[in-house]
């Protein structure tokens, strides 16, 4: 009769320690000092993006990759930018994560950077001492942070320009719209014949982000970075009336109906690509899709089968504020890939990343996708081997990369994540009629005061 | 004398002892390895999230920053939160105010002897087992500037009503509660359909001899003796409001413009996009706190109509 609650009591105990023990092993996480279990030719790569959008895409890089390197593996996972913090967070706090990252410039180097390795060695190894003048300057200074290089940028993106559907204008004899009013023009043919006029995600602040900044820049140029360094504050009467010609976009029959609850992707993207609308707010990223490839995988994937593609345009974004200025394009290295430093195959990471960033070949095969800028100058896609949907696409196409070679005003680096919320809400407030311009860009500027910017 | 009484109490009350042994055996050995998960998983967690509510902290840096109270304190100044509680209170009500009536409803009509009832069950009951990630692209399909809902308004000649449902700060949120009443519809209706089948038949054969219709019946002898079913799914709804997330993450993010947040949301939104993990601790134990008093609330008002 004893032996049992004997045994009981032994056993109990047993339970609350091995519990206990694994409670506490748990909360002690993971094992930050993990051996490397890859050489610089052999082992397995986890890669976790936002992007390539599109798998077929990271994919071909890896087929690339693997020609020179073929005993490492490298598994992309693609993640959808919106779930990419909530997913990646605990994915390298655990030490269960990528080995090789997407990082972009702003809040999630900010967010990241304490995951990631210090690449300078890496980079100087790469392309020797002086790699900074081998590399576009806009991806060393927004990857960098406390002192180390976060991640490699693989390419740029700028934006600032809109997106025309050729197919769209040409059938109604329109010509891009190069002011506030003959956009207006565009909006009231195309809504005659039925056909939606500009589409945006207005529910997403970085594509809000872009609209404001190219309007701000209509009005004054340079000034939305001043007001994102505190030069300037948000509640300057140009950054009013940047507020004030956005809400002219709602009211004024050029933002598509209920755009403030719209994603930019997937709503407004597909939209775009099905031809519901003629006109659409991207940046160079959207370059891919003037090729018959990476289009016909879109209409795909947006849904559209047998759909015939179109070619698509870029045109310079409006003068809105009318004020004579030709609003000026601005960007960020796209993304840049970090390497986890609770990474078991950091070896092999380093390959990767290295053959991505900085060969000749991995430069090229980014530069063809025409997804992103190389981030190597000297790097150019080759047009041979690019087929486009449309041949008239290739003069403007040739044009705005051309033009993005030298842009410096940056899109997004600037901004912390508590800033580019604010913008999102001064967005919608100003757009639904919630908030005046000036209401809204008092709050604006309390809440990047509250966020730690510092004001001159 | 003395010694031998006492010698008899002492066995007496050791023969009461083991007997009470023999009958209730200790049992903290058999509810320790429970306790310790109970204990470990939840309330270790429960207090885990009131330390981190005390930091100004992203959740990965090392040395968070001790502030003490000052997030509730910002809390209280905070719009946002206000609204969510506001959103969850308009969205509690209307939700649980129809879904109780139609979920009586369907409970009263189906236990009359209706052909096809099996099928109106099935039909009734289907979107409460369909998860909220399978329908809400539906749904947002659905209310999309040119989707299904104004094609068949312009189609019936209600073009005029046709609007971007989930693009506008004040049909977003009816439209979330129109798929919240459609999903939990069945579960109401099945409660109040079980509580029917236990009403005794004789009170409701007598309230018929003493010449009771149908309405009489049902709002005198049928929603009376239905009360702990409405006081249980009460709680449940309340709790459920306060816990509401996938609806309004998966259909309008929160938006547009704050007018779908909800605490749920809320905290997501502060503590993953924007990494303020202590401000989101702190919305937490305010919402735990809430649906506690919420829940003690509505259990104490239950029992008190029954005392009466």
């Amino acid at each position: 009769m004893r032996l049992l609650p004997t045994r009981l009591r032994s056993l109990s105990v047993l339970a609350t320690a091995t519990l206990a023990a694994a409670g506490l092993s748990a909360c002690g996480g993971g094992d930050s000092g993990s051996s490397d279990a890859s050489t610089a030719t052999s082992g397995t790569v986890n890669w976790w993006g936002w992007t390539p959008t599109d798998t077929a895409t990271a994919n071909g890089y890896i087929a690339a990759f693997n020609k020179q390197y073929p005993n490492i593996k490298v598994n992309y996972k693609l993640v959808n930018i919106s779930d990419w913090v909530a997913a990646l967070r605990p994915a390298l706090a655990s030490g269960k994560g990528p080995d090789v990252f997407d990082v972009q410039p702003g809040a999630y180097v900010t967010q990241f950077k304490s995951f990631a390795e210090d690449q300078t060695a890496l980079a100087e190894q790469a392309l020797g001492a002086d790699w900074k003048n081998k590399v576009a300057p806009i991806g060393i200074s927004g990857l960098s942070a406390d002192g180390k290089l976060t991640a490699m940028s693989v390419g740029s993106v700028y934006a600032g320009m809109l997106w025309i559907n050729g197919n769209i204008f040409g059938k109604y004899g329109l010509k891009p719209p190069t002011n506030l009013s003959e956009w207006q023009h565009v909006c009231q043919v195309l809504k005659q014949n039925k056909v939606g006029c500009f589409v945006q995600g207005a529910a997403q602040e970085g594509f809000d982000q872009d609209t404001l900044q190219s309007i701000a820049n209509s009005v004054q140029p340079g000034l939305w970075t001043k007001v994102s360094t505190g030069d300037a504050k948000w509640t300057d009467p140009g950054i009013v009336k940047t507020f004030e010609i956005w809400k002219q976009l709602f009211d004024g029959g050029i933002m598509q109906e209920g755009a403030v609850g719209y994603q930019q992707y997937p709503d407004a993207n597909n939209d775009f690509l099905t031809g519901k609308y003629g006109m659409v707010m991207m940046g160079t990223w959207y370059t891919q899709y003037a090729t018959t490839k990476a289009m016909t995988a879109a209409l795909s994937a947006a849904g559209v089968s047998g759909a015939k593609p179109f070619p698509i345009l870029p045109i310079t974004f409006p003068d809105v504020a009318g004020a004579g200025n030709t609003s000026e394009m601005y960007g960020d290295a796209d993304f840049g890939l970090s390497i986890s430093t609770k990474s078991g195959s950091k070896a092999a990471a380093e390959t990767f990343v290295k053959w991505m960033a900085t060969s000749a070949e991995g430069q090229q095969a980014i530069a063809d996708q025409l997804n992103d800028l190389p981030a190597v100058k000297g790097v150019s896609p080759d047009f041979n081997q690019i087929q486009l949907v449309d041949p008239v696409t290739l003069g403007p196409v040739q044009d705005l990369i051309t033009k993005a070679g030298s842009i410096t005003e940056p899109r997004e680096s600037l901004l912390s994540s508590d800033v580019q919320n604010a913008i999102l809400a001064a967005a919608t407030s100003v757009a639904t009629g919630k908030a005046t311009p000036q209401d809204a860009t008092a709050t604006l500027q309390q809440a990047a005061e509250a966020a730690g910017v510092t004001f001159k | 004398m003395t010694a031998t009484t006492t010698r008899a109490r002492v066995e007496r009350r050791a023969v009461v002892q083991g007997s009470g042994r023999r009958r209730r055996p200790p049992g903290l050995p058999w509810i320790l390895p429970a306790l310790v998960l109970s204990v470990g998983l939840i309330y270790y967690g429960i207090g885990y999230t009131g330390y981190i509510s005390t930091l100004n902290w992203d959740g990965i840096s090392p040395g968070p920053e001790h502030v003490g109270a000052h997030n509730y304190t910002r809390i209280l100044h905070d719009p946002v939160f206000w609204a969510a509680v506001r959103h969850t209170v308009v969205f509690y009500v209307v939700t649980f105010v129809i879904q109780t009536i139609l979920g009586l409803t369907f409970a009263v009509v189906l236990h009359t002897r209706l052909r096809l009832a099996a099928i109106y069950k099935v039909i009734v009951f289907v979107p409460v087992v369909l998860a909220p990630a399978i329908m809400a692209p539906v749904f947002r399909h659905m209310f999309a500037p040119d989707g299904e809902l104004n094609a068949v308004l312009r189609h019936v000649g209600l073009g005029g009503l046709a609007q971007p449902w989930l693009g506008q700060t004040n049909t977003a949120l009816p439209v979330l509660m129109f798929i919240t009443i459609w999903e939990w519809t069945g579960v109401t209706f099945v409660l109040y359909y079980a509580a029917m089948t236990q009403i005794d038949p004789s009170v409701l054969e007598a309230a018929r001899m003493d010449g009771a219709g149908n309405l009489r019946t049902l709002v005198s002898i049928v929603w009376p003796e239905l009360r702990g079913t409405t006081v249980a799914l009460a709680m449940l709804g309340a709790i459920g409001a306060l816990k509401t997330f996938d609806v309004p993450y998966l259909v309008t993010i929160g938006g547009p413009n704050y007018a779908t947040e909800f605490l749920g949301t809320y905290i997501y939104r502060m503590t993953i996009p924007l990494s303020h993990v202590g401000y989101g601790a702190a919305l937490s134990i305010i919402l735990l706190v809430v649906a506690l008093i919420m829940a003690l609330a509505l259990q104490f008002a239950g029992r008190e109509r029954e005392g009466r």
